[in-house]
Order: C-alpha cells, then sequence, then structure tokens
C-alpha cells in the first residue's frame, strides 16, 4: 500500500515539475534575447569607433535596434520572473523591491538610445559618441543596481 | 674521455621559459578575479614572449631551433628504446621532450590569439581584436579560450610530470640546466652554437613590435593609428562606460 502511495504521489508531482520547467514565463526568454539584441548593437556601433573608418550606416542600423529593444525592457519584468522562480536569472530582486527607481532607469535607457538614433542620423561623429557614452551610461547604471553583479 | 659542461640552454630560452611560469598562474588568477586590465597587459606581455620564441625557433641558438629538434615517430620510437642508456646523451631536446615543447607552444599561440577576440558576456571587457568579428565568433573565441586554458593546463601537468620522472627514475636533473643553462655531460659532445645578443636584440625588437601593434587593433587596417584619433580623447566614450 504505501509503495502505491508513493507512486501515486510521483505521478502527480513529475508533470508539476516538468510543466513548471517546460513552460516558464516568456519574460525569461524574451528579456534574454532583448538584451543579447541590444548587446551586440552596442558591440556593433563601439566596433566602428575603433575602427580605422565608422560606418556610419552600420551605427544607424545599430542605433535602431537599441532604440526599439530599450523600449520593450520596462515591461520584461512582470512579477515572479525574478530570482527563486526556477529559472537561472542575473534580475535582482530590487527590480520588483524598487519599482520607481527601477522605472526611472529603463526610462533612462529609452532617453538615451532615442538620443542616440537623433544623433545617428545627424552623422556628427562626435555628437554620436557623446550620445553612445551616454547609452552606455545608462546600462551600467542598471546593471550595477538591478543585475547579479559577475563572478 | 673528459667531461664536457656545455651550455645547453641559452639566456633567451630560459628568460622566456620561466616568464610563461610565471605568468601563466598570473593570466590565470587575473581572469578569474577579473582583472581585466592587467590580464591583457599581461596576456599582451605572453604575446610578445611567444612571438619571440617563434622566431627564435627559426634564427635562435641550435638548441633552440625547431628544425634541430622536432622530429618524427621513427626518431621518437629510436629514442625510446635507446633512452635508458646515457652514453649517447642527446643536447637539447630529445624527440619525446620536443613533442612537449610543440604542443606547449602551439597551446600558448592558440590561446594568446584566441584572447585577442575574446569577450565578456556584455561585450564589454574585449580583446584588441575583438571589433574586428562579429559577436557569435567573438563568443566562440572566449569559449575556446575557457576549454585551451584547461587543455594547457593538462599539459603542463603533464610537462611537470615528466620531469619529476626523469629526476626520481632516470636520475636526470632537467630543472638546474634550465636555470643555470648548462648541463654537464660524461662523454665528449659538441658545443651548441649559441646566437649572439644583438640577434636575441633584434628579434626581441621585433616581438614588442607585433605585440604593440596588435594591441593597438592593426593599424591601419584594422584600427586608426593611436597618433590619428579624430575626435579629442575626451569625447570617445571608454568601454567601461557601457554596461
Amino acid at each position: 500500500m504505501k509503495k502505491l502511495y508513493v507512486i501515486a504521489a510521483s505521478l502527480m508531482v513529475v508533470p508539476a515539475i516538468s510543466a513548471f520547467a517546460a513552460n516558464p514565463n516568456p519574460a525569461f526568454k524574451q528579456r534574454h534575447q532583448n538584451f543579447e539584441a541590444m548587446g551586440k548593437a552596442m558591440k556593433g556601433i563601439f566596433d566602428e569607433f575603433k575602427k580605422p573608418s565608422a560606418n556610419l550606416a552600420t551605427i544607424k542600423a545599430n542605433s535602431a535596434v537599441l532604440a526599439q529593444s530599450a523600449k520593450k525592457v520596462g515591461g520584461h519584468f512582470p512579477k515572479g520572473t525574478g530570482p527563486g522562480a526556477g529559472v537561472k536569472t542575473e534580475a535582482l530582486p530590487a527590480i520588483w523591491e524598487k519599482p520607481v527607481e527601477f522605472k526611472a532607469a529603463t526610462d533612462r535607457l529609452v532617453t538615451a538610445t532615442a538620443g542616440l538614433q537623433a544623433a545617428a542620423a545627424t552623422g556628427d561623429m562626435v555628437k554620436i559618441k557623446a550620445a553612445a557614452g551616454t547609452v552606455g551610461g545608462s546600462c551600467k547604471g542598471c546593471h550595477d543596481n538591478f543585475r547579479k553583479p559577475k563572478d | 674521455m673528459a667531461a664536457a659542461k656545455l651550455v645547453v640552454w641559452d639566456a633567451p630560452v630560459r628568460i622566456v621559459h620561466w616568464s610563461f611560469v610565471a605568468l601563466l598562474p598570473a593570466l590565470w588568477w587575473t581572469a578569474e578575479t577579473r582583472q581585466m586590465d592587467l590580464h591583457f597587459t599581461l596576456g599582451l606581455t605572453m604575446l610578445g614572449l611567444v612571438t619571440f620564441r617563434l622566431v627564435w625557433g627559426v634564427v635562435g641558438s641550435g638548441t633552440a631551433r625547431f628544425s634541430r629538434f622536432v622530429a618524427g615517430p621513427k626518431a621518437i620510437a629510436r629514442y625510446l628504446k635507446s633512452a635508458p642508456d646515457n652514453a649517447n646523451p642527446v643536447v637539447g631536446h630529445n624527440p619525446l621532450g620536443a613533442l612537449s615543447v610543440v604542443a606547449l607552444l602551439a597551446l600558448l599561440t592558440a590561446q594568446v590569439s584566441l584572447g585577442l577576440f575574446a569577450q565578456d558576456t556584455d561585450a564589454v571587457d574585449s580583446g584588441p581584436l575583438n571589433h574586428l568579428v562579429s559577436w557569435d565568433t567573438a563568443t566562440a573565441a572566449s569559449e575556446a579560450h575557457g576549454i585551451v586554458f584547461n587543455v594547457l593546463a593538462a599539459l603542463i601537468i603533464l610537462h611537470v610530470a615528466a620531469i619529476v620522472f626523469y629526476r626520481i627514475v632516470r636520475k636526470n636533473d632537467l630543472v638546474t640546466p634550465m636555470i643555470s643553462g648548462r648541463r654537464t655531460f660524461a662523454s665528449p659532445v659538441a658545443q651548441p652554437v649559441l646566437a649572439s645578443w644583438a640577434k636575441a636584440a633584434g628579434v626581441a625588437a621585433i616581438a614588442v613590435a607585433v605585440a604593440v601593434w596588435i594591441s593597438f587593433g592593426v593599424p591601419p587596417w584594422g584600427a586608426k593609428f593611436p597618433w590619428d584619433e579624430t575626435a579629442p580623447a575626451e569625447d570617445v566614450p571608454s568601454v567601461d562606460s557601457y554596461m
């Protein structure tokens, strides 16, 4: 009899665990992909600064990606997608504990990336570099406060 | 049959060898603790040393030259058969040890090359040639940089184990000659040709130039020369400013 209970219990628990692992909140994957796209776009822009002659078209295209992706960040952290949800994440609890500060940080990113896109449209490298630096500062600001420090 | 005390390892070979010994743990430690600026400086020093050793392997002293010690499987088999017989000592690397030298130098070359293109997860701390490759290539290079390190570490353990084996089983001290350069032979053997200091200085100059050039991002093709920056330095955001 005892054995039966164990089997029955296992039968109930196993699907629950697999359901949990198989269907994590899509926000985890969406935000990961979005941040990776932003990372790639930042690299795309900073790479041009280092090259012998910067390709303005590449900078413009990557600035557009950054501006678009930046708008999504604020919506990618619904409640229950922090650490402890069973999915590996570098998101810190501070995101949900300090919603006002987090909102300010994501707004800053949106403003900075829009500024970079506008600077890219002018084609003025001095302005572009300054605007890219502001975007970098907004990335860093959020990473310092809301992301698990790197090992 | 007078005993002969010969210089088997010239000073450049010894300096490069012991620099590797000092640099590798430091490189590992700076990577582990994420002191990336220091890691890059040490890595470029390593690049210079590896470059020096590769060129020295072509134009350097007799025992330093690849053409003298790199041997095929037949020579290795012959060496293994005659190895316990000390009547014909090998001056320089023996055919089996040569495998170790070639493998270690090849891995060091691969490791330092991968590091040039590598990046961390944010592509902030990036090697000096990272901007010339795509995100995906750089990520692959970074992963390979981690794997090659482990292979290198395994080979170094084997290298040290072989030295211990020679010391204990074969009663052959390999460490002292790598420090002093000198080794005593019971039977007369010819002193290997030693390259001049001038030549070593010339090869060192080439190695430094290569390392510095790569650290600048291989101008003019990969980057501007540092003195050709169009914008004032203050306006160029540093990589540290983002992420």
